[in-house]
């Protein structure tokens, strides 16, 4: 197996070991997916240093031009080494982190999922093929939905998955349209390809198509990565254990958004739309992110906001078509949040509480989260000599080149004013956590718990990691690293610790002074944010919509799904009927045509369709329900007897069969059966039935007939087909159960899913109502 | 119905007779009458017979859903393998080779398949079976 499959297969053959194992293991399956990471993330690293980006295609569906081709371009290993890295530490921090004693398997389960969630990122890291990428990407959303709902017996935890879950969904699903329309107008699925290929790239923005795929795509983009207003789902989402948030929320999933903006750049960007839409989207959520973070007082809720402003100015990079900034900006955010992230479960765990009201002056019992806490919240808040400072630097050169926004000094005034003041409010809250729960005095005796190695340490790699990268941010290297991994070609970032440039510096300055200015006055600031009133509250919108829908929904099936078995049987069979008459219509097919001779007809089979005649005539007039059961199993046998005169073993076996299975079925549910109901019809009800029969019994007639003339047989001959080639094909002498098996076996695959699913309700719903009583 | 010695008596002989019926059939169903499908319903019969001539006893215990999980698990696995193998999916195979004792084996790949078919025709019908025949019991008790 090549490195590049390794990269995406490691984490789900783990999951699988881990949901078998699980039960066994307990909290040290951990071990098992660090292992996993592991080996991914040396997979991406070995792929670091090629010339050209590593490519392996395996087929899939080649009918539809689908495969499962994976791609690791610079920027791709570099998502797939933080995702797996980041998925290392966590790992690790989850051993030490305090799940309440929930029993081993339940554990044992949260390793699978957050390792099927790894291999789900890792798979939208290298993906190139864009359903592959779909399919991912809704594996990481169901995945989260698990993980969010850890604490399931929890209401808000349900509610804050199922939201999520929602939001995202609904933004994958545009998003697969956007794809589907991409690859209809370009003719490939492989992304790699139409960016590569001019031809492709125009014949999309010439296509019609252009801009409703554009918008489907960014509605997955807005959505996945908490952009305003799809942003409420991500503070929501928080009820989740301490790891996950660390993981899914601030480090991972919601830069998946991110990363397919970036690769979706060199599609859409030339499009005069593409900064009418991003860069309003992405300044509102940064400077709203950054304005609600610093009025929270929950810990994760205060991060939360914080990391939803840091998605905000990443797409902002987008849409000011500066993609250079990408590798930077988020690099430094994942050490950062990451470590605050693991700080605060760190917190929690040792004082019981994430209120910052209730916190303050744990610098004597968590001294080592103390130091890690005042790095991260130094990089939050862009101080040098941290790695955030390089990144605000470095955006603020980026900001201040004026060719940016083209000729509009106002425009790009107003756009460089929110910058900095959303920087400085998030300094502001960053200074908030720091002083809030570290410094000042103490509320009460805390019982503390400690400092466990196994959650500081990972968040001290995070940390230092940050320090390192912003103390060496002067070395080629550093350059080498932000340009050479970025989405960007020819990326062309200077990167330095000493500032270079007036401008950037001042910048800086500004938002220093600003920052410690809004933390000095914060009561007054949030006399003002309680004044200004919340931004129109987009959950509340979320909610009553979600109410409306569910309404709705329920309004029509209690309308369809009456709990009438005839009325169920009367759609069922009048939507056979009408669709079977459509075929007819749509295929041109007649039946005037057809010559109905009763010359081939034997009297054995004279005699059977008249004994079936009687029977049948028999189940109508029959006054009790077992008798018309037993009419009809006769019948049904007889039916099997004609199979016998036509010399078609199979089919006759199958109908003797159902037919016993059938009356066993019948013999066990007439017992529940409300009163059999037959005088006393309304007219008009007996007048419904007798035409949906009619119509059904035509329908089948007309068929029946078609498919036994000559005429149709000879032009239409798919039988001969199957039979000639089901042994040659198909090592199979039996054609029918070679069509079953081989030749329609996916055909097959939904059936039996079907049996399966059916075979399980039963069980659920009885089992469900005999528990109730 | 629970009591008659009779059928006791009967359900002794017919429900060996009836599973190796279903598996000679579900044997010989690719080049001869038979499959799958019909090997399943025929050892659900089976299975029916001493639900009703013993009650809802040790077969009723089963976790019979398993089964029918466990065979749509093999039945897409058995369209999975030829994907990795760098195939389509359900591109089935014949597998020619010779054993000890056996001599030539003749196995088309799609047999697994068909395996799974069979495990989920029988775990379905048979949870029907045991969960109506419980819910009647529950209502007789």
């Amino acid at each position: 197996m090549s490195a590049l499959t390794t990269i995406v297969v490691a984490p789900f053959i783990g999951a699988i070991l881990i949901a078998i194992l699980g039960r066994a293991l307990g909290r040290w399956s951990g071990l098992l997916m660090v292992a996993a990471a592991l080996a991914s993330f040396y997979a991406a690293y070995t792929l670091l240093g090629t010339e050209t980006p590593a490519l392996a295609t395996h087929q899939w569906i080649p009918s539809l031009g689908v495969s499962f081709r994976l791609r690791a371009d610079a920027f791709g290993a570099f998502f797939a080494l933080l995702i797996s890295g980041i998925g290392a530490l966590v790992a690790v921090y989850s051993l030490g982190y305090d799940t309440h004693d929930l029993g081993r398997a339940r554990i044992g389960r949260y390793y699978a999922e957050l390792s099927a969630f790894m291999g789900a990122m890792l798979g939208i890291a290298v993906a190139d093929d864009l359903i592959l990428f779909f399919i991912f990407w809704e594996i990481t959303s169901i995945s989260s939905y698990l993980l969010i709902g850890f604490w399931y017996e929890r209401q808000a935890a349900s509610d804050g998955a199922l939201t999520a879950l929602l939001v995202t969904a609904l933004g994958g699903l545009a998003m697969f349209a956007g794809f589907v329309l991409i690859g209809l107008a370009t003719g490939s699925f492989a992304l790699s390809e139409i960016i590569a290929d001019d031809a492709r790239r125009e014949a999309l923005i010439a296509s019609p198509a252009f801009h409703p795929a554009m918008l489907l795509v960014l509605a997955g983009v807005f959505t996945k990565s908490a952009q305003v207003p799809f942003h409420f789902w991500l503070p929501g989402a928080m009820v989740a254990p301490t790891p996950i948030s660390t993981y899914l929320h601030s480090a991972t999933m919601v830069k998946a958004g991110i990363f397919l903006l970036a690769r979706v750049t060199p599609l859409f960007a030339a499009s005069v739309v593409w900064p009418l839409i991003v860069v309003p989207v992405g300044l509102a959520t940064f400077f709203l992110g950054a304005w609600q973070s610093f009025r929270e007082n929950d810990l994760k809720a205060l991060l939360a906001y914080s990391t939803v402003s840091a998605l905000g100015l990443v797409t902002l990079a987008y849409g000011l078509r500066a993609p250079e900034q990408d590798v930077l900006q988020i690099l430094s955010h994942a050490t950062y949040k990451g470590t605050l992230f693991m700080v605060a479960g760190i917190v929690e765990h040792a004082a019981g509480t994430r209120d910052l009201r209730e916190l303050g002056g744990l610098r004597k019992t968590l001294p080592i989260s103390f130091v890690l806490c005042f790095l991260g919240v130094l990089s939050m808040g862009g101080l040098p000599p941290l790695f955030g400072f390089v990144a605000k630097e470095a955006l603020y050169g980026s900001l201040l080149d004026s060719s940016m926004l083209g000729a509009q000094p106002l425009l790009h005034g107003f756009v460089v004013a929110v910058v900095v003041v959303a920087n400085a409010f998030l300094l502001a809250s960053g200074l908030k956590l720091l002083i809030g729960v570290f410094l000042g005095k103490g509320h009460g005796a805390h019982e503390s718990h400690g400092e466990p190695a196994l959650l500081w340490l990972p968040a001290a790699v995070l940390a230092l990691g940050a320090l390192g990268l912003g103390l060496l941010s002067s070395t080629d290297a550093s350059e080498r690293l932000v340009n050479g991994l970025s989405s960007a070609a020819n990326a062309q970032l200077a990167v330095s610790l000493v500032p270079t440039h007036v401008g950037p510096l001042v910048l800086t300055l500004v938002t220093i002074v600003l920052g410690v200015a809004i933390y000095r006055s914060r009561t007054r600031v949030e006399a003002l944010q309680q004044r200004v009133d919340r931004l129109p509250d987009a959950q509340a919108v979320w909610d009553a919509l979600i109410a409306r829908l569910t309404r709705f929904a329920e309004v029509c099936s209690e309308w369809w799904q009456n709990g009438s078995l005839r009325w169920y049987f009367s759609a069922i069979l009048l939507f056979t009927t009408g669709i079977s008459f459509f075929a007819l219509e749509v295929g041109g097919i007649s039946i005037a045509t057809i010559s109905i001779g009763f010359q081939n007809l034997g009297w054995a089979s004279m005699g059977l369709a008249l004994l079936i005649l009687m029977t049948t005539i028999a189940v109508v007039r029959a006054d009790t329900r077992l008798g018309a059961a037993l009419a009809l199993t006769s019948s049904g046998f007889l039916v099997a007897l004609v199979y016998a005169v036509y010399r078609s073993p199979d089919i006759l076996l199958t109908q003797i069969l159902i037919e016993t299975v059938s009356t066993i079925v019948i013999l066990l549910v007439l017992y529940f059966m409300p009163p059999f109901r037959k005088d006393g019809l309304s007219p008009a009800l007996s007048a419904w039935n007798a035409t949906v029969s009619g119509l059904f019994g035509l329908a089948m007639f007309v068929f029946v007939l078609l498919c036994t003339s000559p005429a149709f047989r000879e032009t239409r001959n798919l039988g001969q087909d199957y039979l000639a080639r089901s042994l040659g094909q198909a090592g199979g002498r039996n054609a029918v159960n070679v069509i079953i098996v081989d030749f329609r076996a996916m055909d097959t695959i939904g059936e039996i899913t079907v049996l399966v699913v059916v075979g399980l309700c039963v069980y659920g719903l009885l089992r469900a109502r005999r528990a109730e009583g | 119905m629970h009591e008659s010695p009779v059928l006791r008596t009967v359900a002794r002989i017919a429900v060996p007779l009836t599973l190796l019926l279903s598996l000679r059939i579900f044997e010989q169903g690719h080049d001869m009458p038979g499959g799958g499908f019909i090997a399943g319903v025929i050892a659900a019969a089976a299975g029916a017979i001493p639900l009703l001539a013993f009650g809802m006893g040790g077969a009723a215990r089963f976790p019979w859903w398993r089964l029918s999980v466990l065979g749509l698990l093999c039945s897409i696995a058995s369209g999975t393998v030829p994907l990795l193998a760098g195939s389509t999916f359900m591109d089935h195979v014949i597998l020619d080779f010779d054993l000890p004792l056996l001599g030539n084996v003749h196995l088309p790949s799609a047999t697994f398949f068909d395996l799974g078919v069979y495990l989920i025709v029988l775990g379905t019908l048979m949870t029907l079976f045991v969960e109506m025949g419980l819910e009647e019991r529950r209502w007789n008790s």
